[in-house]
């Protein structure tokens, strides 16, 4: 008899547990594919990667997609803001119910503008014909090459003009035809005249929102990130667009070339030829040991692999640091004595070999 | 029982009132012109946007002509803030009052010029747009005044030329055709109501925060 009541109760229980585990919420951190412990630019960059793939325009033959995509944006709404996350990591998504504002479209828009559901920023072939544009927009974003090893976030508010509908009419479409009159029978007069459409009356009324652009690790100069229908409105037609326009600054200790990365190191004469140990700060502060025991030339070259930068296209691969080392020599003169003294450690004899070095040798 | 409904209740009805007012929306508070930001500079007193285009003086100068524009949709009407070639003008952090800065037109990338050339319809000095790709000359510096530190997006401020020490100024001349209707835009060295600037449109750069500093687990 207990032990039947006790397979009950614990069948009773363990359907409460599973009531209690759909019903308390959704795992946001799952949903994202970020740890618990991701940073915000971390959840940011995972939400504009799912958000490119999981939009239900993207995947037509899925019946769940509009579901998984409004998931998405109740994980990012939630684990972007500090306090939503504080209060989601202490009770649940029960413990923020109905704090769901800002629709899931302001998010998508404020990474990808306005229509950003037109993937690859083409708009329809057809369209484009017809429907005239505004102008676009491009502007130079600087970046520093700190900002293209690790990446970033740059948010900007977006101040435009925006066509509202205002009362009365207004000609659109104006264009010139040619007009048949009568002047008498039989005689006809051909005139050419201007002639208009009535079109809804249109006002520009200036709006603002933010807009977040990622500085992607290892973009390249010159690239773009453009957001659709946030450039300048036309009134017959479609806004443009604002392109972001990558511009990677000069850096003053490394160079870039690629996804390599280059640099100078001036050691002493001494240091050249007993050899040194030392640190380089890379661009995200961690250090590369560089340690010699034999003797440098001016002009050598070292080559430390999986030290460049981040390929764009596959953020795993990296480049490599190339060192090159140039000499400084002692800038007090020699008396004799170190001269003899020179001469006896070193043991090299006289060289003094002449030759053209500008056609190489 | 019912007592304990009651309070559930209201805790719950507490919490969605705290939330809802957390979240009215982004409004942005962002209320500063920053650096590399790409405005639109209104002319308080007459109404006008600056603007330049791809059309030259006939006289003074003959560079390009910079003009005020009525129509508050032209792309042409984008100015990019920019610091001195020095680089000492940080992206995203907001322009002080008195800073000097360059004012790169967006579409000809040629920066906002003043030098001693008359203007062509009232004779004040001639304002063009100068360089290429953003680079001209010493005389593209312009100081930004205001009352207060820091440039802010509902404030008009002046623009003060260094080299000639003229201001920024519209006093309603209008052009003829190709650019009909057009105002001049001119440097005149007294401080008056004609050269109060205000930012409009245009896209305003946040600050940023610092790449993360991480160090490699995996090496």
């Amino acid at each position: 008899m207990a032990v039947k009541g006790m397979n009950l109760g614990s069948v009773c229980c363990l359907v409460l547990y599973f009531v209690a585990a759909v019903l308390a919420g959704r795992d946001f951190y799952k949903i994202l594919g970020v740890s618990k412990s991701a940073s915000v630019r971390d959840i940011k960059k995972a939400y504009r990667k799912l958000a490119l793939q999981l939009h239900p325009d993207r995947n037509p033959d899925d019946p769940t997609a509009a579901d998984k995509f409004a998931d998405l944006g109740s994980a990012y709404e939630v684990l972007s803001d500090d306090e939503k996350r504080k209060q989601y990591d202490a009770y649940g998504e029960d413990g923020l119910k109905e704090g769901h504002h800002g629709s899931h479209n302001d998010i998508f828009s404020s990474f990808f503008g306005d229509f950003g559901f037109m993937f690859g920023g083409n708009r329809q072939g057809q369209q484009d014909r017809n429907i005239p544009r505004g102008n676009d927009i491009v502007l130079d974003l600087e970046v520093t090459l700190e900002e293209v090893y690790s990446g970033n976030f740059v948010e900007v508010v977006r101040n435009k003009p925006v066509a509202k509908e205002a009362p009365g009419k207004r000609k659109c479409n104006c264009r010139q035809e040619m007009r048949t009159t009568q002047l008498g029978p039989g005689r006809f007069q051909m005139t050419q005249e201007v002639v208009c459409d009535e079109c809804p009356n249109i006002k520009l009324v200036n709006e603002e929102r933010t807009l977040e652009v990622e500085i992607e690790q290892g973009v390249r100069d010159e690239m773009e990130y453009p957001f659709i229908g946030e450039g300048e409105p036309h009134i017959d037609g479609e806004p443009g667009d604002l392109r972001f326009r990558i511009k990677v600054m000069k850096h003053p200790v490394f160079e870039r070339r690629g996804d390599d990365l280059y640099t100078n190191v001036t050691i002493s004469l001494v240091e050249a030829l007993v050899g040194f140990e030392m640190d380089i700060t890379h661009l995200d502060g961690h250090t590369v040991h560089i340690e010699r025991d034999k003797i440098t030339k001016p002009g050598a070259r070292l080559w430390k692999k999986g030290e460049g930068l981040p390929n764009f296209d596959n953020n795993n691969i990296r480049g490599s640091l190339i060192v090159s080392f140039d000499i400084e020599f002692p800038q007090t003169q020699l008396d004799d004595n170190q001269k003899e003294g020179v001469r006896g450690i070193l043991k090299q004899s006289s060289v003094q070999k002449v030759y053209n070095g500008l056609q190489g040798y | 029982m019912g007592f304990i409904y009651t309070l559930r209740v209201l805790i719950k009805s507490i919490l969605v009132l705290i939330l809802w007012s957390k979240c009215e929306g982004r409004e942005s508070e962002f209320n500063y012109v920053t650096c590399g930001s790409l405005v639109k500079l209104l002319n308080t007193r007459h109404n006008v946007r600056l603007h330049s285009h791809d059309v030259k003086y006939g006289s003074g100068s003959g560079q390009q002509s910079v003009t005020g524009v009525e129509s508050a949709d032209d792309a042409n009407s984008y100015w990019r803030i920019r610091g001195k070639p020095d680089g000492t003008c940080q992206r995203g952090v907001p322009i002080r009052c008195g800073q000097a800065v360059r004012i790169t037109h967006m579409t000809t990338g040629r920066n906002l010029h003043t030098h001693h050339f008359s203007s062509p319809l009232s004779n004040n000095q001639e304002v063009s747009a100068f360089g290429e790709n953003g680079e001209g000359d010493d005389l593209d510096v312009w100081r930004v005044q205001c009352d207060g530190s820091i440039w802010e997006r509902d404030e008009a401020v002046r623009f003060k030329h260094v080299g000639t020490d003229a201001f920024l100024s519209v006093t309603g001349e209008q052009y003829g055709n190709p650019i009909q209707g057009q105002r001049e835009v001119h440097g005149m060295s007294t401080a008056n109501q004609n050269n109060y600037w205000k930012a409009m449109e245009g896209v305003f750069i946040l600050p940023s925060q610092e790449p993360l500093r991480h160090h490699h687990e995996e090496l």
